[in-house]
């Protein structure tokens, strides 16, 4: 598989949590502890916009750039990935991180952080592909199964899409310009005849 | 305008905290960084409106994104944030400071700080080379008087020892990725490091209160008078002219106040860094993290020069501290006013080891 991305469209996010309910379950995560987590701006007055935010698995990765034991590693699917057995809890990673995907388990004396945990894309981690110290220790490794994350495979929407960076970035190019078109038509009052449909405000455009 | 306002805000919030410590060398790095990390945002933004302006389009989600990426969350935008997740600064969709820690950390603090500790290291073994071991000149006088008292020695050595381990472990942490790593690999090293974060999470707050108790314990004799300011002028008789001290000399008494003061801030923000769980924001912890670092570099450099003076560059200089006794001669030569009040109460040879 190629490069692979999230890509949460906050046109269509409801802010139902099914993306977070998923990834608790299909990963069996301790309570505290949110891989994944839906933000929303503007909650309840007009512009509200919710967006679904987890490791957004970036290119140049701060959390692996500061990590002073360098417990990080990228796949060949661009997948940021990090070693556990490595990981010694100074939380160096969180403070770097744009997202706030790093996690910490309280353990310990004086609830002293354990090791980071964080969204894996579902790609499970260093131990042996598929099994239980891997599932243990990261969750589901549900790419080595040829699925993708249970995130964005259950959202209702299709708010949320993870997969093949092209083909992502295709699907919600075809958005955009299907919305702007819509938009624009309705802005600049091209026909209806012209268009061969009627286009709302909302982007709606019905036959 | 947005863009320009927010980011001067932000310059002069770490300026201030900055120059607190007024480790003048970092500080000055670490402002030419955040300066030019801001200038470039300036400039993003910039071209965004140029862009925008010129096709004549106005996009309200541009504006939105723009001011949730800049964190208008203090409600002069209009902005809020929610989430269900319950973690603090959950809600917080995106947070670019994280960035402006990164650059400091990698591209300020993890340099420099190696230029500065390996700078002192050489320019020590530089005095060391040129002046020589410094001798008590009229030999010594086999007459011992006593220094320190046990208890004293007890807490130097405490937070000594303390200190050492406490440096190791937190330089390990800051230089091993560049140092230690290439050649260990990280597997190995993050068994060490681990190791090491353990012992720097316990023995922190352990430090603090044996740096209280020293506070306390050498308090006395340490406030500084006119001596030390000719002793200072005098470069602490360095250049073979006589500098006179009381018990404690100019120099001795700076790095006391130096190991007070700059440990405090360490201590204080080791503590806001080891214990999370009291409401810190990530915010917090980045610049806890920053004064952490920059304050200790600082006095790791420091104490490599009383180290230095106190064990392989003076004469009779370790002794005092190791067996609480100075040679006589060492005393006058060094802290001479404070052999004259030993002489005039008539202890030199006795056992008043606080006067």
């Amino acid at each position: 598989m190629a490069n692979v991305k999230f890509y949460c469209d906050s046109e269509r996010c409801i802010e139902c949590n099914g993306c977070v309910t998923a990834c608790k379950n299909e990963n069996d995560i301790p309570w505290g502890i949110n891989r994944r987590r839906v933000v929303t701006i503007k909650d309840g007055e007009p512009g509200e916009r919710s967006l679904s935010v987890a490791c957004m698995h970036c290119s140049d990765a701060p959390c692996a750039a500061v990590c002073p034991v360098d417990c990080f590693y990228t796949t060949d699917n661009g997948i940021v990935l990090h070693n556990k057995d490595t990981c010694i809890g100074c939380g160096y990673c969180s403070y770097a991180c744009p997202f706030g995907a790093p996690q910490f388990p309280e353990s310990g004396a004086f609830a002293s952080k354990g090791k980071m945990d964080k969204c894996t894309f579902c790609a499970g981690g260093p131990e042996e592909t598929g099994s239980a110290e891997e599932y243990k220790k990261y969750g589901a490794n549900r790419l080595a199964e040829g699925k993708l994350p249970l995130c964005a495979e259950m959202c209702a929407t299709k708010a949320l899409l993870a997969g093949d960076a092209n083909i992502v970035s295709d699907i919600y190019r075809k958005r955009v310009i299907k919305r702007s078109m819509s938009n624009l038509a309705s802005n600049v009052g091209i026909q209806k005849s012209l268009l061969g449909s009627s286009p709302d405000l909302t982007g709606k455009v019905t036959k | 305008m947005n863009a320009m306002k927010w980011s001067s805000k932000n310059i002069s919030f770490f300026n201030v905290k900055l120059s607190l410590f007024a480790y003048v060398l970092i500080t000055l790095f670490a402002l030419l960084s955040f300066s030019s990390t801001f200038a470039a945002e300036e400039k993003l933004g910039n071209i965004n409106n140029t862009v925008n302006q010129q096709l004549g389009i106005k996009s309200p989600a541009t504006d939105l994104w723009r001011a949730v990426r800049q964190r208008k969350f203090d409600g002069s935008e209009g902005l809020s944030s929610t989430t269900q997740a319950n973690s603090l600064g959950a809600n917080e969709l995106i947070n670019v400071k994280g960035q402006e820690w990164r650059n400091f950390r990698m591209g300020q603090l993890v340099p420099y700080a190696a230029y500065l500790l390996v700078g002192v290291l050489l320019a020590l073994v530089l005095f060391r080379l040129i002046r020589g071991k410094i001798k008590i000149k009229a030999g010594r006088s086999g007459k011992k008087i006593l220094r320190f008292s046990p208890f004293q020695r007890f807490v130097h050595w405490s937070v000594a020892i303390l200190f050492v381990v406490l440096g190791i472990t937190g330089t390990l942490l800051t230089f091993g990725k560049s140092g230690l790593i290439p050649i260990i690999g990280s597997s190995a090293f993050g068994t060490i490091a681990g190791f090491g974060k353990l012992l720097h999470d316990y023995l922190g707050p352990v430090f603090g209160i044996m740096l209280l108790i020293m506070l306390f314990t050498f308090i006395k004799g340490n406030f500084a008078n006119l001596t030390d300011m000719k002793w200072f002028l005098k470069g602490g008789g360095m250049f073979g002219n006589h500098a006179s001290a009381g018990r404690y000399n100019g120099g001795e008494k700076a790095w006391f106040w130096l190991a007070i003061l700059a440990g405090a801030v360490i201590v204080v923000s080791g503590v806001i860094l080891d214990f999370p769980y009291f409401n810190q924001t990530r915010d917090d912890l980045q610049l806890s993290h920053l004064v952490h670092a920059v304050a200790g570099i600082a006095l790791l450099a420091a104490s490599f020069g009383h180290i230095f003076m106190g064990t392989v560059a003076m004469e009779g200089a370790y002794e005092a501290m190791k067996t609480g006794y100075c040679d006589e001669n060492w005393a006058k030569e060094h802290h001479d006013l404070w052999y004259a009040d030993l002489q005039k109460q008539g202890t030199t040879a006795s056992s008043d080891a606080d006067t």
